[in-house]
């Protein structure tokens, strides 16, 4: 378990870490998310210990840090893939971090296996790939077989037969019951690895959900329909609960409703879903062009969630 | 406190520096020019002096103290080990190994510790190694020309010992600066400015000049490698106290920042 506690940190006047507060719980991979500078980094600095908070503080095991004896065996972590001296072999990189711990040699041998890094054990990791520099980060985090674990970004670099390994290794982590903290920026990365989500902005809390949840308090859940009579057919909606609000044509979508009749209008019905409104419509005989349900994708919920909180974006004049 | 004792603790660290010192290249290299530089300078600078005119016009005189040529060849040795020394932080904080580091070992004293446990047994071994070598060669040159010493002479074994001992010293202020600069271009740079540059001191009227150089890295050095020190300098122990103070106080400050500072 990892519980970060009203956790501030702040780098000169940037505030990195503003006020955060979230547990991460054993048995399930928890998504860490938010755009780049949102703070995610800085907060697993810190509950490695490598950062001192300005204010609160983190826990691992309801203790801090910088206070275990043995940490690799308490927490296993992957900060940065690149983070290795490029003249040493991958074998050696993972005895020294081993030795420091008092993990004797064969472990060392069984992360490369667990890794799939056998067979380039012996090579200076300056020559690995991105993907190969992630697997050997994933073997140096797994080496004290520890209980919590974190990875910032650990998919970057990855190829697809690379993704689908580590999804699948978090969620046997999991499985195990460990604490699995796994950082990213990318949503749709998340949504396939992560049963629980905590989302920050800015250095704050945005949502502490699971990823469930979150599909489902998306506000965005709503069924387009084109039909002619789309004024008769909205009154009739309006009288079985739900509500339909006509779709102003927007300038890009104007060619293509050029080609359609002016009088057959988009409507956007929420309360009712997809099946309701094509019976209501049969039922009163009222010809339908179109009825498309609509769920706002993970993306579009925490786009929407994060709009107000990213640093960095493209095309702001 | 449970788990395992302080003493293998500090071992499992120790073995751990000790790996990473040995599974790099440029440790080779470092040590390779470390101890053939010396060697061979020293027998190339045993030779001229050798051979230097008895009595003559100044700038060529015979040197006034036999193990002169060792300790000069010893200086080029120092920046071998010195750069040794500043890449044994420096090149972790360049990559951000160091967050591996410091994340494996959150006492981060006890990492600076091992580190300059590891380079300091080497460079011990190996400046002993390349101080006697270099004082036979150079000894045997010497002898030639009925200006030799022996090691049985008094005086003469300490002053060798504290040869081999300036390679250690030097490693650890290298070590020192590079845990404090944290870069490894600032490292060098600023440990070879502490090592050389107050050498320009001699260049101040006397007496100043022995009163402030007495307190220099390399003044202390000669005091304590020479086998009839300058009188105007500390004695050989007050001058081997101030070589080792050099370092003692940079690794003090190394230890100071490193705990406070963000890795």
């Amino acid at each position: 378990m990892i519980e970060v506690d009203r956790l501030s940190k702040r780098f000169g006047s940037v505030t990195a870490v503003d006020d955060l507060s979230f547990t991460v719980r054993p048995g399930r991979v928890t998504g860490f998310l938010g755009p780049n500078g949102a703070g995610k980094s800085t907060t697993m600095r810190v509950i490695l210990g490598l950062d001192q908070p300005t204010a609160g503080q983190a826990l691992v095991g309801g203790r801090r840090y910088d206070g275990l004896v043995r940490p690799l065996r308490a927490v296993g972590s992957l900060l940065d893939a690149s983070a290795l001296h490029a003249g040493r072999t991958a074998r050696a990189h993972l005895r020294s971090v081993a030795q420091s711990n008092g993990i004797p040699r064969p472990r060392v041998e069984e992360v490369l296996r667990l890794a799939g890094l056998e067979g380039v054990a012996g090579r200076r990791a300056g020559g690995f790939s991105l993907g190969m520099k992630q697997r050997l980060g994933i073997a140096a985090a797994m080496l004290g077989d520890p209980p919590v674990l974190m990875f910032d970004e650990p998919v970057n670099g990855l190829d697809p037969e690379g993704i689908g390994w580590i999804r699948g290794f978090f969620r046997e982590l999991a499985a195990d019951g460990r604490t699995v903290l796994v950082s990213s920026h990318l949503m749709s990365e998340m949504a396939q690895t992560a049963d629980h989500l905590v989302i920050i902005g800015r250095g704050k809390l945005l949502a502490d959900v699971s990823t469930q949840q979150l599909i489902e308090s998306s506000a965005r859940h709503d069924v387009l329909l084109r039909a002619p009579r789309s004024a008769e057919l909205a009154g009739l909606i309006a009288a079985r609960g739900g509500t339909a609000t006509s779709q102003p044509a927007t300038s890009q979508s104007a060619t293509s409703q050029s080609a359609t009749s002016q009088s057959e209008g988009a409507l956007v019905v929420t309360g009712l879903d997809a099946a309701a409104v094509g019976e209501l419509a049969a039922a009163n005989g009222i010809a339908l062009h179109a009825l498309v349900p609509r769920q706002a994708s993970l993306e579009d919920v925490y786009l929407d969630l994060t709009s107000d909180s990213t640093d960095y974006r493209a095309g702001e004049s | 406190m449970t788990g395992p004792s302080l003493a293998t603790r500090a071992t499992d660290l120790v073995a751990s520096e000790w790996t990473k010192f040995r599974s790099v290249r440029s440790t080779f290299w470092v040590l390779l020019v470390a101890v053939v530089t010396p060697v061979a300078v020293s027998a190339v600078v045993a030779f001229a002096f050798a051979n230097a005119p008895k009595s003559g016009a100044a700038g060529s005189r015979p040197p006034s103290d036999p193990l002169l040529p060792e300790v000069i060849s010893l200086e080029y040795a120092v920046i071998a080990v010195a750069v040794l020394g500043v890449l044994a932080f420096t090149s972790e904080y360049s990559t951000g190994l160091i967050r591996v580091t410091f994340a494996a070992a959150p006492r981060r004293r006890a990492v600076l510790a091992a580190k300059a446990t590891v380079l300091s047994a080497v460079t011990l071994t190996v400046g002993e190694a390349v101080a006697f070598t270099s004082f036979g060669l150079d000894q045997a040159v010497l002898a030639g020309h009925h200006q030799g010493v022996s090691l049985g002479h008094p005086g003469v074994p300490g002053a060798v010992l504290c040869a081999g001992l300036l390679l250690c010293v030097c490693t650890l202020l290298g070590l020192a600066l590079g845990a404090i600069v944290r870069h490894t271009a600032g490292g060098i740079a600023a440990t070879i400015a502490v090592i050389v540059v107050p050498a320009i001191l001699a260049l101040l009227p006397s007496p100043w000049n022995g009163r402030i150089g007495r307190f220099t890295l390399l003044e202390a050095a000669g005091q304590v490698t020479a086998l009839h020190p300058a009188a105007d300098l500390f004695s050989p122990a007050w001058s081997l106290l101030v070589l080792l103070a050099w370092p003692g106080i940079a690794l003090a400050a190394a230890a100071v920042l490193i705990t406070r500072r963000d890795a």
